[in-house]
């Protein structure tokens, strides 16, 4: 469960003013749900993410994942947490198994449970050739299959992608999905942000709409659409920029 | 903080670094390929070079205008030499000399004494800069001595005289010094230098790697997001850093060792090395731990600042050029360690280790050594924790700092960056030009200094980027309630000013020369307020304008209290001067914050300008009658007056800090 409570970060800029990344932004993402944070580069989803990743402090506001409040919590809203993101770097001198166990005991798994699950993801995702193998020699593919181990071994109840499939070609790609997919069943919270609307429609089950910084809206696909009238997200989305643009005009006028 | 985690931590960084071959290879196998190959070379040069000398022989060119039988027996004896050949002197032998044809020219030549003796004066004219000469010149020196004796000793024959006279008086050493000691002394040279190098390369190899590394290879952030927190990820990695520099130093020193035992053997004075006991070495690198912490809370810092590896790897070498020059101090002989030196990073150790290896240490300067360590290791490792808290600096891009871009946007030159630079060059100016200024005339080198390497520069810089001194420096008439409190913080602030200076100099006596110093400054000129406009109002003026007003804006991004901290650090280093350190450094927190609390520069001014004029009317009229009441004796002040002096500074200060 993700609660996010106008959430606002500020970064100075060199001038001495400040830039508003995040700026009140509130949704929430429940368990079993595939939560989308859709928006164009720059929009503030990295950001956003950062801030729930605790990797970030807040400039005002807070969000709780689990309950657990990121500002004051943060080291429990870690241990709840699984990331997981596009351009992820491993440690290349390690081997596969070395490299989730690490992952695993910093997050204070026991090591039985950590071999346990590794077997079980392994099998799944069938990495039982390379678990043995040094990180450097292996493929992309791999390396994520890699990486998505190292994001889920210690079992936790939210998941965050922060732009998963950027990157990696159609194959891995998909592993990513079917992963997604996975955690959805498994009942656990996803949150993920991608500016391809394709993958947003094909996997949300609501999307949160961003744009520099704000919330344009937040909904199923369906109520979008009800919403403004458009079938493709691509639209539904110029629509939203465009109404809030005019919004800002307008309220810019009225001063 | 969790010491599982931290224990993970470092031992994945352990396991990571032992995959890495270059790691593997700078920190084992060089160090155990190297030191073999270096002292089978070494051994074998030295051993040859008397062979060589001697297969090689010698070209002498020689004068005789005396020619006696004396001169002949010298000359004989030259000849005497292995391989020596003697030419005659002809106009070219000096070119030969210079060209390295000739190793030397000896010319012998005779003069009556007043007691009627004939006497014989052998020159020997040799480029002492070539080792081969030098060999030649001792090997001339010998025979000529040889012949002497010989000449002496046929003299006093035909007089009738036993030779034996000439043993009359005999001088012979006996060296109480063990051989421990002996090696010790030899070895407290050089090893402290080697060991401090070995522990930088080693710690600088693996910092950068740690934290720069990862960011540049994008795990990081995978790192940051475990439960893990961050003060256990700094602390797992620095001990990783201090685990593979003490093990750098504990190889390099395992194959110096051994090489130099047996390889040089025992007739090499390097051989004492095998007198040193193995505890001793094992005191040697207890010692070194709390350097390699130090080291390594450096290096990481930085490692945690840079960007990039490359970054990382650009802030490396001065580090280890710092430390080299500081450790270099072990080179010289007469220096030892004492209490103040025992304060001195870096340096502390060398002499200390020094001091161990010719067993004369005190316990005092080991714990002020580890202590004084200890706490800078601490802030640095504090420092660490902090950048990794800090998310700009985390997760730092690009700075745009061309002059251009700050010439368009006049707030960017007020950066911690700039600022810094801008001091270093003042510093470096008024090292270099104000010395020289000072050299002939100090009262005109003193005015000269303050208004062009400390006034102007800053009024300069703020007229090229077009901005107002007024606005920048806040040039702002105080009020009057301000101005009416200054005095009695200004005064009361130089009396416990005073009392530090006579605490630390109770710590650690000033050197004569520095107080010859000091009071030279209040010696300049007869007239007291030429004396009171230079050592008082000049300052008073220009130091604030500089420090007050123009550098402290560069740090103001970092908050006011840090911005006061700084800039009161800058003021301090400033004075280069390891005594006052202290003293002006809370001298400047008082001023930095008089300023900025009341928004007027002037409030320093005058503040600072009774400071200085207090120390002036104290030296000046330390003697006078009535000056008894508060002067002990010379300029000393009388112990009682710290508690009025720290009444009076919290009541003025509160007072200040209500009416601003």
């Amino acid at each position: 469960m993700i609660e996010v409570l106008e959430l606002v970060k500020e970064f100075p800029k060199k001038d001495g003013t400040r830039f508003k990344a995040v700026d009140r932004v509130s949704f929430e993402a429940r368990d079993g749900e595939i939560v989308c944070l859709l928006g164009v580069n720059g929009a503030g989803k990295t950001t956003t993410m950062r801030l729930l990743s605790t990797v970030f402090k807040p400039t005002y506001g807070t969000a709780k994942i689990q309950g657990y409040d990121i500002v004051t919590q943060p080291a429990k809203v870690r241990a709840n947490l699984g990331f997981l993101s596009g351009d992820t770097g491993l440690y290349n001198r390690l081997r596969v198994h070395e490299f989730i166990t690490y992952f695993g005991r910093l997050n204070g798994v026991p090591d039985a449970q950590i071999k346990s699950r590794m077997d079980e993801m392994a099998e799944l995702l069938d990495m039982k050739d390379f678990i043995d193998r040094k990180i450097e020699f292996l493929s992309s593919g791999m390396k994520q299959k890699t990486s998505i181990v190292r994001s889920i071994i210690h079992d936790p109840p939210v998941m965050i992608f922060d732009e998963p499939t950027s990157g990696l070609d159609i194959l891995t790609a998909r592993n990513i999905i079917s992963f997604i997919r996975d955690c959805k069943e498994k009942g656990k919270c996803v949150l993920f942000s991608t500016h391809i609307m394709r993958e947003a429609e094909r996997l949300a089950d609501r999307i949160v709409l961003i744009h520099r910084g704000q919330i344009l809206a937040t909904g199923t696909l369906e109520e979008m659409r009800a919403e403004t009238g458009q079938v493709d997200l691509d639209d539904i989305f110029v629509y939203f920029v465009n109404k809030s643009n005019t919004e800002e005009e307008l309220q810019a006028h009225e001063f | 903080m969790n010491f599982k985690t931290v224990l993970i931590v470092y031992r994945k960084e352990l396991l990571e670094m032992l995959r890495d071959k270059r790691t593997l290879f700078t920190t084992f196998i060089l160090p155990l390929i190297l030191y073999p190959l270096l002292f089978i070379g070494f051994g074998s040069l030295m051993s040859r070079q008397e062979l060589v000398l001697e297969e090689r022989g010698a070209q002498i060119a020689l004068v005789d205008s005396v020619q006696t039988d004396i001169s002949q027996s010298i000359i004989e004896s030259i000849k005497d030499n292995m391989g020596f050949e003697l030419i005659p002197y002809t106009k070219e032998a000096k070119i030969l000399l210079d060209e390295g044809e000739l190793q030397a020219i000896v010319s012998i030549a005779d003069s009556t004494n007043s007691g009627g003796f004939s006497f014989y004066k052998v020159s020997v004219s040799f480029d002492s800069s070539k080792e081969r000469n030098q060999l030649v010149y001792n090997k001339i020196k010998d025979s000529v001595s040889k012949s002497k004796d010989s000449s002496i000793a046929s003299y006093l024959e035909t007089k009738a005289i036993d030779p034996g006279i000439m043993d009359m008086i005999q001088v012979s050493s006996v060296d109480i010094a063990s051989s421990q000691k002996k090696a010790g002394s030899f070895l407290g040279m050089f090893l402290p230098y080697l060991m401090i190098m070995m522990l930088v390369t080693g710690a600088a190899m693996v910092a950068g790697d740690l934290v720069a590394g990862e960011k540049e290879r994008h795990t990081l952030e995978t790192l940051l997001v475990s439960s893990a927190g961050r003060n256990e990820l700094v602390i797992g990695k620095y001990l990783t850093v201090i685990t593979v520099s003490m093990v750098n130093v504990v190889v390099n020193l395992f194959s110096m060792s051994f090489s130099m035992q047996y390889l040089l053997g025992s007739a090499a004075e390097l051989g004492d090395f095998a007198s040193i006991p193995i505890w001793g070495f094992l005191i040697l690198l207890a010692a070194m731990i709390p350097l390699a912490t130090l080291f390594a809370a450096i290096l990481m810092s930085l490692s945690t600042f840079s960007r990039n590896l490359k970054e990382a790897g650009s802030y490396q070498p001065p580090v280890m050029i710092i430390s080299m020059l500081l450790g270099m101090i072990s080179f010289l002989p007469s220096v030892e360690i004492n209490t103040l030196l025992s304060l001195v990073p870096v340096v502390n150790i060398a002499l200390l280790f020094k001091a161990v290896l010719t067993n004369e240490f005190q316990w005092l300067h080991i714990f002020l050594t580890v202590g004084s360590t200890l706490i800078l290791d601490v802030v640095a490792i504090w420092m660490t924790i902090k950048l990794f808290n800090t998310e700009s600096v985390l997760f730092r891009t690009d700075d745009d700092t061309s002059l251009k871009n700050v010439r368009k946007e006049k707030r960017n030159l007020f950066n911690s960056f700039n600022g810094t630079v801008i001091y270093a060059i003042l510093l470096a100016l008024l090292y270099y030009l104000g010395q020289y200024l000072q050299k002939g005339d100090l009262l005109n080198g003193l005015i000269q200094t303050q208004v062009f390497l400390i006034l102007i520069p800053p009024l300069l810089i703020l007229q090229i980027f077009k901005l107002k001194p007024k606005e920048i420096c806040r040039f702002k008439a105080p009020k009057l309630k301000e101005v009416a409190l200054v005095p009695f913080i200004a005064i009361s602030a130089s009396v416990m000013v005073i009392m530090i200076m006579q605490v630390i100099n109770m710590l650690f006596p000033f050197p004569e020369h520095y107080l010859e110093q000091m009071s030279s400054m209040f010696k300049m000129t007869d007239n007291i307020w030429i004396q009171l406009a230079v050592i008082a109002l000049l300052p008073g003026i220009c130091e604030e304008v500089l420090f007050r007003g123009f550098l402290i804006r560069f740090y103001e991004g970092y908050g006011k209290k840090a911005a006061v901290i700084i800039s009161a650090l800058l003021f301090a280093a400033f004075h280069l001067d390891p005594f006052r350190l202290l003293p002006t450094f809370l001298l400047g927190l008082l001023l930095g914050y008089l300023t900025l609390r009341s928004g007027s520069i002037v409030n320093s001014m005058l503040s600072h300008f009774i400071n200085n004029a207090f120390a002036l009317v104290i030296s000046t009229f330390a003697t006078s009658a009535w000056f008894k009441y508060i002067i002990r004796d010379s300029d000393t002040i009388h112990w009682w007056l710290l508690f009025p002096a720290a009444i009076i500074f919290v009541v003025s200060i509160v007072l200040f800090h209500k009416v601003t």
